[in-house]
């Protein structure tokens, strides 16, 4: 049986509440961010798990400087696992 | 996803569409009140469609799932709604030659208000960090500044209407009250550098629309109004502003092709 890392398993928590937050938007709001992360960095969104940049400069470019809104709800999403180092990394990087 | 190239065009595309509406209109005028009535009521076909059937576009991309498509369908009520009432307008006016106000037009007008007024709490949502409380009673405030001269005008007014013609007249300001608070927040946040031009457009447009309301009861009253007064630019334009609003969000949320996924993750193999 494969047993999943820590860093595994951070990657596909960021991942569910990214992908959570922006499906509560709308699904083309998902596709549009997924599509600029391709073509801006390419990347996939699993990827932000590790830039959490590219996915804040993305969200920025969509929402101006009302993205926080966006990263507020990731933040929730992932409450529980802030004490995770990888995910608290994640965290303060896109928070800045 | 829209490059600069693509938004500057818009903005250019935006402003021919502006400028072209106000030559039409300030040449029917010139041409005298029956040929600006003929033409200003034909114009209400493709302006006020055209905004039904990109509102329609983007609804079913966003279909009625999220935040966005929730609002978006809400939009759809709006466009429907004021499509309808301005064609009821243009056979009143131009099929049966009575007066259109009052008439089963201003239903369609007043069930507009409601979907707009959700439909901006829907679309601000996402911003709702950045509006403080200061912002809110601002917007508040100025939209009972607006609101008490106008209806102080129309309870005013010497024209012999009725009890019932008088209530719907009063329900526009009162109806416009409310929009205009959503509205005037998204215009503080584009100001603030908050929000970028097009996604204020639909704030800007409602804006418009509350501006020609108030200019329509006005020239109402005193009964100067007539279907191609000035005061209908004001009416077109936000049809106008709506439309390219639209159609920034149709061009931001593109449908990307499955094809070009797949070729860019072959780049990647």
């Amino acid at each position: 049986m494969y047993d999943a890392t820590n860093g595994e398993i951070s990657k596909a928590l960021v991942t569910l509440a990214i992908e959570k937050t922006l499906l509560t938007m709308g699904k083309p709001v998902l596709d549009e961010v997924a599509h600029r992360l391709f073509a801006n960095y390419k990347c996939f969104i699993p990827d932000c798990h590790e830039h959490p940049e590219y996915l804040k400069s993305v969200l920025k470019e969509l929402y101006g400087n009302c993205y926080n809104n966006i990263v507020k709800s990731i933040k929730k999403n992932l409450e529980e696992f802030a004490t995770k180092k990888s995910i608290e990394h994640f965290l303060t990087v896109i928070s800045e | 996803m829209q490059t600069n190239l693509e938004k500057s065009q818009t903005k250019k595309y935006l402003l021919f569409s502006i400028v072209g509406t106000g030559f039409i209109m300030l040449l029917a005028n010139l041409a005298g009140q029956e040929a600006t009535t003929m033409i200003t009521n034909l114009l209400y076909v493709p302006v006020p469609g055209a905004l039904a059937v990109l509102s329609i576009i983007i609804a079913v991309r966003f279909t009625v799932q999220g935040e966005h498509g929730k609002a978006w369908f809400l939009f759809v009520g709006l466009a429907a709604s004021w499509f309808i009432a301005e064609q009821i307008w243009l056979v009143y006016d131009l099929v049966y030659q009575t007066d259109p106000f009052p008439s089963v037009a201003d239903i369609f007008y007043l069930a507009g208000y409601p979907f707009l007024f959700m439909f901006s709490i829907y679309y601000l949502k996402p911003l709702k960090d950045a509006i403080s409380k200061k912002i809110i009673a601002y917007s508040t405030l100025a939209a009972i500044a607006l609101l008490i001269p106008s209806l102080y005008m129309a309870y005013d007014s010497n024209s012999e209407i009725s009890a019932f013609e008088l209530a719907l007249a009063l329900s526009y300001p009162v109806a416009d009250a409310i929009v205009l608070i959503p509205a005037l927040i998204g215009v503080i946040l584009f100001f603030r550098g908050e929000v970028n031009f097009l996604w204020s457009l639909m704030c800007v447009a409602i804006l418009l629309d509350v501006v020609a309301d108030t200019g329509f009861l006005i020239t109402s009253m005193d009964d100067s109004y007539y279907t191609g007064h000035p005061i209908d630019i004001l009416y077109l334009w936000s049809y106008i502003l709506f439309s390219f609003g639209v159609y920034s969000h149709i061009q931001i949320f593109k449908k990307h092709r499955p094809k070009i996924k797949s070729q860019n993750l072959d780049d990647l193999r």
